[in-house]
């Protein structure tokens, strides 16, 4: 805790004032810092995949894992409102999970990755998939201490989905624009989506991916920075 | 969205402050929240004297104040203040670009969240450590 700037002694039963500093959100940055530094020390390289609820998260997490697995020791972190759904979803692959249940909140933050952490088998990891609430407000304020942020959206959800949310595409490393098989049907151009991505953040690669037909998947591997070999 | 969270954290704060200074009632909090950080102002507050109920914050006042956004340009090194809450700000569409080159803005402030000053009530002797129990 910050210690106070400035303290007025008081007898009993007088009111005084403390003028301090105290940082609401130091303590998510502090615990992130913290899983960031044990994942670090065991060599694991965490992902932190966060975007609205339907765009196809666990879908993608599924279809990287099935490419990946054999050459990388893989496990996932579901974080979720409630159910069991998707890490049921994600077991079928054959990797260890591990389910979140935040009950009430919005966004999983820095104290649940660590409890998480707690009960995986870190020396013997070398990816983890941390999936986020569906949301596309509140997980860009929580930082959970991983080493790459991918958002993925859909064109389902409209040609306005960057623009409407410019605060979670700024963290982003890589954004995945999926369902691109429905692109056409949607009347939505993935192109003008990556255009605005683009504008936002110049930094963050760019893949378009439909999990249906295998589209871009290996694309979002390698902008992760990482091969299938 | 997460005022719930943020208020359970200002509230678990300002307890351990009130229990380092000794002081079992807590009567007004002055926050700072930065005009870029996703919150609402109204359900902090609203969120606060719910989880405040029973506690040494019961009662107490909690008075918000604002603090700019400010953006930086690397590209032009534009720097200026940045307000979601004029209506202007939202025709510039996308939000996030610099107004003078176009090209994506960093924020450089106004997305905090702080306690910035508690005034509380200095404790009695009698709560907590009755004289009857010290003697015999």
């Amino acid at each position: 805790m910050t210690k106070p700037v400035e303290v007025v002694t008081s007898s009993e039963g007088e009111v005084f004032d403390v003028e301090l500093e105290i940082d609401i959100l130091k303590e998510n940055r502090r615990l992130a810092d913290e899983n960031k530094r044990r994942l670090e020390a065991n060599g694991v390289h965490a992902i932190d995949v966060m975007g609205s609820v339907g765009s196809g998260k666990t879908s993608l997490i599924k279809k990287m894992i099935s490419r990946l697995k054999d050459r990388f020791r893989i496990a996932v972190i579901e974080g979720d409102v409630t159910t069991t759904i998707d890490s049921d979803l994600i077991a079928s692959e054959g990797v260890p999970t591990v389910q979140v249940n935040t009950g009430k909140e919005c966004h999983l933050d820095a104290n649940l990755i660590r409890k998480a952490l707690d009960r995986m088998p870190l020396n013997k990891l070398d990816l983890i998939f941390i999936e986020n609430v569906g949301n596309l407000i509140c997980p860009a304020e929580f930082p959970l201490g991983s080493d790459r942020r991918l958002v993925v959206i859909s064109v389902t959800e409209g040609p306005y989905m960057v623009l409407k949310h410019p605060m979670m595409f700024l963290g982003a490393n890589v954004v995945a624009i999926n369902k691109v098989d429905l692109a056409e049907a949607m009347e939505v151009d993935p192109a003008k989506l990556s255009a605005h991505v683009a504008k936002l953040n110049p930094k963050a690669a760019t893949v378009h991916t439909s999990c249906r037909n295998g589209t871009g998947i290996e694309g979002v591997i390698n902008a992760l920075g990482f091969t299938t070999g | 969205m997460h005022e719930f969270t943020i208020a359970s954290s200002i509230v678990e704060a300002l307890l351990d402050l009130a229990r380092e200074q000794g002081s079992s009632k807590v009567l007004k909090v002055h926050l700072r929240i930065g005009k870029l950080r996703a919150l609402s102002i109204e359900q902090v507050k609203f969120s606060y004297d719910i989880l405040a109920k029973g506690t040494a914050l019961e009662g107490s006042s909690l008075t918000v104040e604002e603090s700019a956004g400010s953006v930086r340009c690397p590209s032009c090194s534009y720097h200026g203040e940045f307000n979601p809450d004029d209506l202007s700000f939202h025709f510039g569409v996308p939000p996030l670009l610099c107004p003078q080159c176009g090209n994506s803005l960093s924020i450089d402030g106004g997305d905090e969240c702080v306690i910035t000053k508690v005034r509380m009530l200095a404790s009695t002797a009698k709560e907590g450590t009755p004289e009857r129990e010290l003697v015999g």
